[in-house]
């Protein structure tokens, strides 16, 4: 074949190099997989496609699963995508076992992303053919999907509800617009706040500010205490990993990569959707849950393995469609664009040493990438070990230049940051859950697009139920996963009672 | 809106006004949960409010005022700086760059338990490279917008 | 020890003045600042705005012997940090979108001849066009507007308020034109994306979309079993635009092909007389109270760019158009073609 003449070292040192260089990106808070990729599209332009795609895959692939490093050590999630691995992960980390959370996260992102290269190669063009069945009605339903997890995620039940109502309500601050489909007015503000709100908050801020500066803020109000004293969280503590610790988790890994793929295959369902997805669906399918949010590794591996399972997905309808599947891999289509090569539904059959290529490279990444962290996490995992008067000042500055970039320089995601930061601080004080909020205003702009334009084309709320054998379906699993939930807090109010007299 | 309604699921959306149409259903379900929430929690309220009232003004209780208010100020100061800064130096970072250093130096000195000689070196030090080596690495190799 | 920091800030700070003023002393003939930022009116580092943009902006900058970057900020912020720099250090790019957004009302959207100045124009995507199913009834726009004509509902699945509105915006008034009264039978499906847009076309939600050659060839050459099949029908472009592109068209569409889509083999009349035609081009803006001395330098270095010829090999071989005008004749155009489709947006209104 002509391809493997192509496959150079000087292809493979790249795809080496986008991998560590996306670990290190997605390690750092308030960094992110795409940030990457769109601050290294530039420098692709003289690589040729090749060369282009294999750096750009290795960021991806490094990227997202290097957003586990800060979800587990420092309870600040990388990347949007690794909100669910902060549940299981930095409790297990508190409890000392933070390499072998690390561990278990590298395992599951390396079999999400070898499943889902696999997909990709044997199925894409018959994926694409089945994800363009969703319209608008399908993907909202999806969407309300996702946001049912914040009924089995709320500690309690009202006051979780009610902060997933609350995140969507800040998504949709800022403007409609056009480029959705909206009108292009803005709403939720006055006319002043035009000028900076514009453009509404945006994830990352807003998720770094919540996660991050208020845990700082948080801390600051006790004075710091715990550290460097014998509070401090130690890593020689607790059990080491073993591969026991993965045993049993097939099904889990399975269907929480085939999740990822999935969300990754719908273009307009953004990628952070997935870990939610998959966390719940092992929380609502798997034996036993009941730790799940305390430090069980099987919630690491619903997350991890998801989320880079994405990545495969995402490249779908990408590759035969021409349409990126999620943030990342529309700012990858740039790559192909500036080398003028299109990308459609002929791509595929009429560059097909190009495709061996990528699905070789997403593998050899993937492989690099759990090489170099399942060595190095030793290293890594010492972060927690930094005093956190030298480390809190450093993070709140690294989430600074984030959120500064995220949107190519914009100053209000700065004050964003400091916004929500104060927010969060608020809100663990008054009982508005977190997590929740975070859900909810990841999904809100999404459902109220989806939502509108399934009204704006068929004028009729029946049309949720009524559209299509698909629709049907996503309402069993929505049913589930309302009634789960519901089903366990009765079940464990009932068993509380008992334990009460205690 | 009653009258967008022609039957009990006919829905007609006005382009013009579309972008109102999701918020307000939102709006609605968010103040009648506030309200709910409200009347089943009405007697924690104010000993809450209090509460909150007695940790921030007055001296007893565990409440850390300076250093809570002392990382609120300088992160403010910090943020305000660094774009003041980095417009008289447009599109270099050096407003990242110069204001980075005095951030990380006195949030550190604020947080740091005691402050030995040792400790305060290892301070200055990280104050200076942190920044530098961000700014460097950022703006420098990846050509990243920075303040 | 405590006056460490701030010598070492000011050595730092001596340091930074004096880079940026070797920078502008380097380039005594042209006061633009040695770091400047380019902001485009999109988000989309995949589009054609950021394409095009790099092209000039790489080449402006080896030119000038300066710092330039393209960030990709959209175009309200970009209006935002337009205005707030008047030194020269921010500049912007976009497209007709501009005025088009000010013509439809959008909100943000000023007019761009009052509020900023008008930079020179670099290059014309000629690839906005209209599709339908391959196995659509419609052979051609002319069945299209008959249809509307008659009375049947043609449904378009558009971008709200700009490019991709105003074809939709001109087969309203063609149909108004030649069947009084029955213009309502065009409706806009507004929507996003391209994905979007060929995602109602697959589903069948939509009649005709709006999309591009560049986008949508590849879906043009599908077997018309294959669901997501598509078929040019117009492209908005005028005939000598066209006639630049290289030979050998875009993907396996050649511009003979390419042609039969255009004004006069397809027809949409603008005022019964003339066809509407739209190029989409791509321009610089300025602040307001940038010095004059910058916009000629800027035009001086784009001329000599233009004048060696190599970009409009580049452009060209990313299917753009080159057309470089400088800043005042660009002004001139572009207030011309907004005249022009303000009279079309009116007249459906």
């Amino acid at each position: 074949m002509d391809f493997f003449s192509q496959l150079t070292p000087m292809i493979l040192l790249l795809v080496f190099a986008g991998t560590l260089i996306g670990i290190i990106f997605g390690s750092i808070p308030g960094m992110t997989a795409t940030m990457a990729v769109a601050v290294c599209l530039p420098l692709t332009y003289s690589l040729g496609i090749n060369g282009a795609l294999a750096l750009l895959l290795g960021l991806y692939v490094g990227g997202i699963a290097g957003g586990m490093v800060p979800a587990v050590l420092l309870n600040l999630p990388g990347t949007p995508s690794s909100i669910c691995t902060t549940f299981d992960g930095h409790p297990m980390a508190k409890k000392g076992e933070g390499e072998k959370a690390l561990k278990v996260g590298i395992v599951a992102s390396l079999f999400g992303g070898l499943f889902s290269a696999a997909i990709l190669f044997f199925l894409a063009p018959v994926l694409a053919d089945f994800a363009i069945k969703f319209s608008y009605v399908e993907k909202f339903l999806i969407i309300f999907l996702a946001l049912t997890v914040i009924g089995s995620l709320a500690k309690n039940m009202l006051m979780g509800i009610f902060s997933g109502i609350l995140g969507v309500w800040l998504s949709l601050i800022g403007v409609y617009p056009v480029t959705v489909g909206g009108n292009g007015e803005t709403r939720l503000m006055f006319d002043f706040m035009e000028y900076y709100m514009y453009s509404g908050f945006s994830l990352l801020p807003v998720l770094i500010g919540i996660f991050g500066l208020s845990v700082i803020l948080l801390d600051a109000e006790k004075g710091l205490k715990g550290d460097g004293d014998g509070q401090a969280i130690k890593l020689t503590k607790g059990s080491g990993f073993s591969f026991r610790d993965i045993k049993g988790q097939l099904v889990n890994m399975i269907r929480s990569s085939s999740i990822g793929t999935f969300v990754g295959i719908l273009p307009g369902v953004g990628g952070s959707t997935c870990s939610i997805l998959a966390y719940t669906q092992e929380k609502n399918f798997s034996k036993d849950s009941s730790r799940m949010g305390k430090g069980a590794p099987q919630g690491i591996i619903a997350s991890e393995s998801s989320n880079n399972a994405l990545t495969g997905g995402a490249l779908v309808p990408l590759l035969s469609l021409g349409i990126p599947g999620d943030s990342t891999t529309a700012i990858m289509i740039g790559a192909f664009t500036l080398q003028g090569i299109q990308v459609g539904p002929l791509f595929i059959n009429s560059n097909i040493d190009t495709w061996y290529m990528i699905v070789t490279m997403l593998v050899v990444a993937n492989l690099i990438m759990f090489a170099a962290m399942f060595f190095a996490i030793k290293y890594i995992a010492k972060v927690i070990e930094v005093p956190k008067h030298l480390l809190y000042p450093i993070i709140v500055m690294m989430c600074v230049a984030g959120a500064y970039a995220i949107n190519y320089g914009i100053m209000f995601d700065v004050w964003v940051l400091l916004i929500f930061g104060v927010l969060g601080y608020i809100a663990s004080k008054v009982g508005i859950e977190v997590v929740p909020l975070i859900i909810g205003f990841i999904l809100g702009r999404s459902a109220e697009v989806y939502f509108v334009k399934s009204l704006e084309s068929f004028g009729n709320f029946t049309i949720f139920f009524t559209k299509s054998p698909i629709a049907v379906v996503l309402w069993v699993l929505i049913i589930i996963s309302v009634a789960f939930p519901i089903y366990m807090r009765m079940r464990s109010r009932r068993g509380g009672d008992a334990v009460q007299s205690n | 809106m009653e009258s967008n309604f022609l039957s009990l699921f006919d829905v007609a959306i006005d382009f013009e006004q579309s972008h109102l149409f999701f918020p307000r259903i939102v709006t609605w379900v968010l103040l009648i949960m506030l309200f709910i929430i409200v009347i089943r929690e009405r007697k924690a309220i104010l000993p809450g409010l209090s509460r909150a009232g007695k940790a921030v003004f007055s001296k007893e209780g565990d409440f850390d005022r300076f250093r809570f208010f002392g990382t609120l100020a300088l992160t403010t100061a910090y943020f305000y700086l660094m774009y003041a800064v980095g417009r008289m130096f447009p599109n270099t970072g050096y407003g990242f760059l110069l204001m980075s250093m005095p951030f990380i130096f006195l949030l550190s000195l604020l947080f740091v338990g005691i402050k030995t000689r040792r400790n305060v070196m290892i301070i200055f030090a990280n104050a200076v490279i942190a920044p530098g080596l961000a700014w460097y690495v950022l703006s420098q190799l990846f050509n990243i917008t920075l303040p | 020890m405590k006056s460490m920091p701030v010598s070492f800030r000011l050595s730092l700070c001596a340091l930074a003045i004096a880079g940026v003023s070797t920078s502008t002393l380097a380039a005594e003939e042209c006061p633009i600042p040695g770091n400047v930022r380019v902001v485009i009116g999109s988000t989309s580092t995949g589009g054609d705005t950021y394409q095009n943009s790099s092209i000039v902006v790489d080449r402006l900058a080896e030119k000038l012997d300066i710092n330039m970057k393209v960030d990709a900020v959209g175009a309200m912020p970009a209006f935002r940090a337009l205005e707030r720099s008047s030194n020269g250090s921010t500049l912007m790019i976009f497209h007709d979108m501009a005025y088009l957004g000010h013509l439809y009302g959008i909100n943000g959207y000023d007019n761009i001849f009052e509020k900023y100045k008008v930079g020179p124009t670099v290059a014309i995507n000629p690839g906005n066009a209209y599709l339908v199913p391959k196995n659509s009834p419609y052979q051609t726009v002319d069945e299209i507007i008959d249809a509307a004509g008659n009375g049947e509902e043609i449904s378009v699945a558009i971008q709200p308020g700009g490019v991709s509105e105003i074809g939709f915006s001109a087969l309203k008034n063609a149909v108004k034109i030649e069947y009084p009264g029955m213009e309502d039978n065009i409706v806009a499906v507004n929507t996003g994306s391209q994905a979007d847009k060929n995602q109602l076309l697959f589903n069948g939600y939509a009649d005709v979309i709006n999309g591009s050659v560049q986008a949508n060839e590849q879906y043009t050459r599908l077997p018309e079993d294959d669901q997501k099949a598509m078929r040019f029908v117009w492209l908005t472009a005028r005939n000598e635009t066209i006639k630049q592109a290289n030979e050998e068209g875009l993907g396996e569409t050649t511009r003979e092909e390419l042609l039969q889509y255009v004004t006069p083999n397809v027809s949409v009349t603008m005022d019964g007389e003339k066809d509407f035609t739209f190029d989409k081009e791509f321009f610089f803006l300025y602040n307001k109270d940038m010095s004059p001395e910058i916009v000629s330098c800027i035009d001086n270095a784009l001329g000599e760019i233009y004048a060696q010829g190599e970009i409009q090999e580049q452009q060209k071989s990313l299917f753009f158009i080159p057309n470089f005008l400088p800043s005042s004749e660009a002004a001139a155009h572009l207030k011309d073609k907004m005249a022009r489709y303000e009279t079309v947006i009116e007249n459906i209104q």
